[in-house]
């Protein structure tokens, strides 16, 4: 089962211009479709559900703010990688 | 279309005197989208949390109640996604449709979906007041944040609200948004994304709201479709009513409320540069597209979706349809549509079209699209899969109502029939083969068809291009799809932003597929036209008209425009330009040459702004 696989942790720096905004968000949900494991973003001491908009964006993550990743899973390397990137990205800003 | 430079220097004489009778009456908001639009109010109304009614349920009424909401949630998911459906991805708005997506996320968001049916379980609110205090609950968490742009997110969460609650209230949650009448100025408390990607660009001259700053969906929608905007009017919704007359400033945030006629001049007046020139291209568009050597004429049509865009495009001088898309039949709903709805939707377009000539382009989606019955499991690359005249082919009988449909309603017009995405001669044979039974079919049924109906190959699949020899053997014209061509044939994904740089309709490949599919075309004497964006912007012009294209089908909105260019050069110039780029060997290079030559040529113009 899922709890016997060991947690995977990962602090993250939000690359992203406007922040942890919607369109990030909404990639983020669509994106975790895509994997089986439990995968929680937590900052200041908040922790929100990775498919959850509504948490995403109540984060309320600036620009530069560091985002610690938690995922327990068997697929959780490979969640924790994707969600690196979309965080990270530095490319993709609403206009 | 174009639209000059609004200047953002405001006068102080520019500011209207205020007097007592409301006229004049000036607020001050957030200029979001520029330009000036003067014209009629028409207030949008929206729900207001005090009208929601309050029950407290009786246990055995929870059950029941679950069930309403689960239901009212699903029935807003199906319209936000009919609406997405409806947008063409080619729309100005572009890729800014994905807030609706995020509106679907938002929808079966766990605070939002299971937030309300534990507050109707545990607290026995009935839905209304379980959903409008939940919604107030994640509204206020927001009100906390600092940052502005998430701030504005509160809004998204009421737009998806407020369309759950209007299901449960029985209230048709479909403002009249999509059929206003022209001159319209939309004034709402807020609009919604869903809103205001509805709205018709040629009928709405602006649009002012009480909510929302510049980050809002909604400006950036207001921006992308080139409409003067003005928000953050605070209450202007309850200030005005239907039928005053407004004039917007969108570059100042300026809004005057019925103003007295002098101040309308001089609104008028700043508006003029724009009018004056669009105005001189209008009279463009009543006019041929005959070279100014008097030597060639180029046939110019409309791409077409809904039939209400045929009076536009008539408007606007296309002498025809190039392009009438009938996926709109097929979309958004759960069953197929019916030879006679089919057949009455062409002959309508046949009829107020006549005599010019209607170009039907059969189904062109993905089966994923639409009617569920159809049964057909999502692919991981659709853009290859089964879609088209692929789709049609393995779905006959749906291909085959299609083409009885539009066989009967050739009669009343002039109809030309186009297949779109062939990769092979097969696929041609089959579909003949095909008409040729449905002919027969509605002769054995005695009714009229047209037997005459000519058949066309929409040229996107670089195959078909390759092969161009062959199909202009099988059939009586083409029609090159500029846009999937493109993505094809560099295998770009234009809406992938890694790389989308990569995408240039002036590649020299591109022009050298299309120059091949002329040929093909010109050696068998058979009719070349263009469909594709392509063929509506001005820059390209030249080159098409060098390389021999016979008709070019574009946005109703830039016929004018395209023609004025078509009657202001010479073949000579064209073949001459033609010659020379088809020598560069980068896309940029050719796009640096012809957008300086344009723009030497005609310096009064904007055709390369336009674009």
């Amino acid at each position: 089962m899922i709890a016997e696989e060991e947690m995977v942790e990962k602090t993250l720096t939000v690359g992203n211009k406007l922040g942890l905004h919607a369109r990030v968000a909404t990639m983020m949900v669509q994106t975790m479709r895509n994997y089986s494991c439990q995968v929680t973003l937590v900052k200041d001491g908040v922790e929100v559900d990775a498919r959850s908009v509504l948490g995403l964006l109540l984060l309320a993550a600036s620009p530069g703010s560091e985002i610690l990743v938690r995922a327990q899973g068997l697929d959780s390397m490979e969640a924790i990688n994707e969600i690196s990137r979309i965080i990270q990205d530095e490319e993709s800003e609403e206009n | 279309m174009k639209n000059p430079k609004k200047t953002n220097k405001k006068k102080a004489s520019d500011h209207p005197k205020l007097n007592n009778n409301g006229i004049n009456r000036m607020m001050k908001g957030i200029g979001v989208s520029g330009g000036v639009g003067i014209g009629q109010v028409v207030v949008i109304e929206r729900l207001t949390n005090d009208i929601c009614p309050k029950r407290v349920l009786k246990p055995e009424e929870i059950p029941g109640e679950i069930q309403r909401f689960e239901s009212a949630v699903k029935d807003a998911a199906e319209r936000l996604k009919q609406i997405k459906s409806h947008i063409d991805p080619k729309h100005p708005l572009g890729d800014h449709i994905y807030i609706l997506d995020t509106h679907l996320l938002l929808l079966e968001d766990r605070m939002f979906f299971e937030g309300t049916k534990k507050a109707i379980a545990s607290e026995r609110q009935n839905a209304e007041w379980a959903l409008s205090e939940i919604m107030l609950k994640i509204t206020s968490a927001f009100d906390s944040i600092g940052d502005e742009y998430l701030k504005e997110r509160a809004r998204d969460i009421h737009f998806v609200g407020e369309r759950v609650l209007k299901n449960l209230m029985g209230i048709s949650s479909e403002s009249k948004i999509h059929q206003l009448p022209p001159n319209s100025i939309i004034i709402a408390h807020d609009l919604s994304p869903a809103d205001t990607a509805q709205i018709k660009r040629e009928c709405v001259f602006g649009f002012a709201t009480d909510m929302g700053g510049r980050t809002s969906h909604t400006a950036i929608m207001a921006r992308s479709l080139k409409i003067p905007a003005v928000t953050g009017l605070e209450n202007i919704s309850h200030t005005i009513q239907t039928g005053d007359t407004i004039i917007i400033d969108g570059s100042t945030g300026v809004v005057i409320l019925n103003p007295d006629p002098e101040t309308i001049l001089r609104y008028r007046q700043r508006h003029e540069v724009y009018r004056k020139y669009h105005e001189s291209l209008m009279a463009f568009g009543r006019l041929p597209a005959v070279t100014r050597d008097g030597g060639t004429s180029v046939r110019i049509t409309a791409n077409v979706e809904l039939v209400d865009e045929i009076a536009i495009a008539v408007e606007h001088g296309s002498e025809g349809i190039g392009l009438f898309r009938t996926e709109y039949l097929f979309l958004g709903r759960n069953d197929l549509p019916s030879e006679e709805e089919q057949f009455e939707a062409y002959r309508y377009v046949l009829v107020n079209s006549a005599p010019n000539p209607v170009t039907i382009r059969t189904l062109d989606v993905g089966g994923d699209k639409i009617a569920t019955s159809l049964n057909i499991s999502p692919e991981s690359n659709p853009a290859l899969g089964l879609r088209a005249i692929r789709l049609c082919l393995t779905r006959r009988d749906l291909f085959k109502t299609q083409l009885r449909a539009i066989l009967r309603a050739a009669v009343h017009g002039n109809c030309n029939l186009l297949i779109p995405m062939i990769s092979c001669i097969t696929e041609i044979h089959t579909t003949k083969e095909m008409i040729r039974e449905a002919k027969e079919e509605l002769d054995a049924e005695g009714k009229p068809c047209d037997h005459r109906l000519k058949l066309g190959v929409l040229v996107e699949v670089p195959s078909a291009v390759a092969i161009a020899d062959m199909l202009a053997r099988e059939v009586d014209f083409f029609s090159i799809g500029t846009n999937d061509l493109i993505q094809y044939a560099l295998a770009i994904d234009r809406v992938n932003e890694h790389v989308n740089y990569l995408y240039d309709t002036l590649h020299p490949a591109v022009l050298r597929l299309i120059r091949q599919v002329i040929n093909a075309g010109q050696a068998r004497g058979i009719h070349v036209a263009m469909c594709g964006e392509m063929a509506g912007d001005p820059v390209n012009i030249p080159i098409l008209l060098g390389l021999g294209i016979d008709e070019l089908s574009m946005n109703a909105l830039a016929i004018p425009m395209v023609k004025k260019l078509i009657r202001s050069i010479s073949m000579e110039e064209c073949r001459d330009l033609t010659w020379q780029a088809f020598e560069m060997q980068e896309a940029s290079e050719i796009h640096g040459f012809l957008d300086s030559w344009i723009r030497e040529r005609f310096p009064k113009d904007h055709f390369v702004d336009a674009s």
